[in-house]
């Protein structure tokens, strides 16, 4: 059992998981709008970003970490809402291709702004839990406390967006808006209120994903989230864009793949990883591996 | 020789053709009288401009979008560069041909899987790929050079051209000019090839593919084939470009080339125009002035260049115009220029098929 827990192979798989969640995290948030919206979020990173960067500055003033993390999740929130009802509101009804690029621009800005405002050099935020790996008879497990909290918390926000859909009033009139919208406007949701919530929520969950990515061992900087918005949009891709249990899945595949990837095959080809399981899920199901398959309205 | 046919076919040899060659025309002299420092960003935007114009052919005639094209003008330059590195008396137009077909193999492996996908998806797609694109060439060192990249001759002016312009006493501003002029021939060669792509059968199915693709499918057009063909000439022009500004920069690093060129490329597609000749050409030109432009908005508002703001005021800037034009004037300049023409019109009579239309 020893050796087990130490083993290189174990190493892989907890490493895996530990970014895999934070995929997993992206990707539902990419899903929640998706749904609601039929927007692909480019900005999504970037506006967790920025959140974490608010949020994160108020340790500076001696704010404990928890309120910092607090203060990101809702600053992230407003600026979901705020961005919904000031960039993507006017372009329902537009050109696919809009909103994509608008939000596109958005990136940019939030981006630019960031490094304008806090510089570009990395900002290392003081972890609440030990990153001092644990030992298993003298061997190094490849677990450390804040890996622990980091797929807990991520496991945690997961189910509790589940259960927000599934379980309460608000998460059945999202659902209601986000398939027929006209029809739950006739029977009295207020759909425009519930996409601006998607939205809230969706950029929630991002800034949580961001929080964890600031605290661990990359830091904060303005495109800490590039490369990790990429994987998260390739496991929602995997997962089909649809489901928010296919994007989870999806996620925790990227992040295992890329760690073995790395691992047993080279690291220099570690960049193509996502988009090679990416190629190879859309040829097996080009909806995508989760969800179910839908004819597109002529 | 059908696809030769295609891009010199006589019976489009219309106005459009006409003015990119007055214009090609134009710009040669133009740059006579222009300052060394001028030349070479204007060279910089003729470069541009071939890419902006591949993107805009995607975008704007097959409905597709990409945020790969800085991925493919990547692997055209590092094409282009290796080759010239190791063989460095090689015509420039074979290089840039070379760039053009790897830039060309490169949209084709992305399109295979890609065209299977719908706008999000193939935005994403294409934006995985530019991701990568960087961190692989700087994996690769023993290819690519790693960080540093791989440095090349500059270009060298030939004698008669020197004696022409400059008389005896050769100097950089001859140099200047030369590199200039190359990059709006090429770019005037590529935008030819681009108005008779636009006008043949091609691009005529193309935009039936975009607009109802269920009609184009039931008129015979093969929907996969098109979308492709539209990927690869889009990342052909890509690589291309790419090519053609890493020459005149004299080195192929890759740091050229960061996602947020995506973001620079999409922005300048949009405020020209998505979809035309004329768009590509003013995205061009917004590029070769965008240092001085920013300098100026720097100057306007009192920011100093070199603290964080100033720094990062074109990111700033370019992102709010994407935004701004898009939800505005989401069909850019040359649509703002519509209302001076009904205007101009309107000022001679009307003849009857006019009043009709």
């Amino acid at each position: 059992m020893t050796a087990f827990l130490s083993s290189s192979f174990m190493h892989n798989i907890f490493g895996g998981l530990a970014t895999g969640v934070i995929y997993s995290l992206v990707a539902l948030s990419l899903v929640i709008i998706w749904q609601s919206t039929h927007v692909l979020n480019f900005a999504q990173g970037a506006m967790a970003m920025l959140a974490t960067y608010i949020g994160m500055t108020e340790i500076d003033r001696g704010i404990g970490y928890w309120w910092c993390v607090i203060i990101s999740v809702v600053v992230g929130m407003a600026l979901g809402g705020l961005t919904e009802r000031v960039l993507i509101r006017p372009l329902y009804g537009k050109p696919e291709i809009n909103p994509i690029v608008v939000m596109v621009g958005f990136l940019g800005v939030l981006e630019a702004l960031a490094a304008a405002i806090w510089t570009s050099t990395t900002r290392n935020i003081t972890e609440p839990f030990s990153q001092i790996y644990y030992q298993d008879h003298g061997h190094l497990v490849f677990l450390s406390a804040f890996i622990v909290f980091q797929i807990l918390l991520a496991i945690g926000i997961m189910l509790l967006v589940a259960a927000l859909f599934r379980f309460t009033k608000l998460g059945l009139q999202l659902r209601a808006s986000a398939l027929a919208p006209e029809v739950s406007r006739l029977l009295g949701i207020r759909v425009g209120r519930m996409l601006t919530i998607g939205w809230m929520l969706s950029a929630g969950v991002g800034a949580v994903a961001a929080v964890i990515v600031a605290s661990g061992n990359f830091g904060l900087f303005p495109t800490d989230m590039d490369g990790i918005f990429v994987a998260g949009f390739i496991a929602a891709a995997v997962g089909g864009l649809e489901s928010p249990i296919g994007a989870v899945a999806g996620g925790l595949l990227i992040g295992l793949a890329e760690q073995f990837i790395l691992a047993y095959w080279s690291p220099n080809v570690a960049p193509l990883g996502g988009i090679i399981i990416l190629v190879l899920a859309l040829m097996i199901r080009p909806q995508g591996l989760f969800s179910k398959s839908v004819s597109r309205r002529v | 020789m059908n696809w030769w046919r295609t891009l010199s076919r006589q019976e489009t040899t219309n106005s459009r053709v006409v003015a990119v060659l007055a214009l090609t025309i134009l710009t040669l002299l133009v740059t006579i009288f222009l300052p060394p420092v001028a030349d070479s960003e204007l060279a910089g935007g003729a470069a541009i401009a071939i890419v902006i114009l591949g993107l805009s052919w995607l975008t704007g005639w097959s409905g597709q979008i990409s945020l790969g094209n800085s991925g493919f003008m990547a692997v055209g330059a590092y094409a282009a560069g290796i080759w010239a590195h190791h063989h460095a008396s090689t015509p420039l137009i074979f290089t840039l041909v070379l760039a053009l077909v790897a830039g060309g193999l490169s949209g084709l492996v992305i399109a295979i899987p890609s065209t299977r996908l719908r706008g999000p998806y193939l935005a994403g797609m294409t934006l995985a790929f530019s991701a990568a694109v960087t961190p692989l060439a700087q994996n690769f060192t023993s290819v690519t050079g790693g960080e540093g990249g791989i440095f090349l001759n500059s270009l060298v002016t030939p004698k008669w051209f020197e004696h022409l312009f400059h008389g005896a006493n050769a100097s950089i501003n001859a140099n200047a000019q030369w590199t200039a002029d190359l990059a709006v021939v090429v770019a005037g060669v590529m935008f030819f090839f681009m108005a008779n792509l636009f006008h043949s059968r091609a691009g005529r199915s193309m935009r039936l593919v975009r607009d109802n693709d269920v009609a184009a499918e039931l008129m015979g057009v093969h929907l996969a084939r098109t979308r492709t063909m539209a990927f690869v000439v889009s990342a052909a022009f890509a690589g291309v470009g790419g090519a053609l500004y890493s020459l005149l920069e004299a080195s192929v690093r890759p740091e050229t080339f960061p996602l947020t060129l995506s973001i620079t490329l999409l922005t300048l597609m949009v405020l020209g125009g998505i979809g035309t000749l004329s768009g590509a050409v003013i995205g061009g030109i917004i590029f070769s002035f965008s240092a001085n432009l920013v300098a100026h908005v720097n100057s306007l508002t009192g920011v100093n260049p070199t603290s964080n703001l100033g720094a990062n005021m074109q990111g700033i800037i370019f992102g709010v115009l994407l935004i701004v034009t898009m939800i505005f004037a989401p069909r850019g300049i040359v649509s703002l220029s519509s209302p001076l023409r009904r205007l101009w019109r309107a000022r001679r009579p009307l003849s009857v098929t006019q009043e009709v239309q």
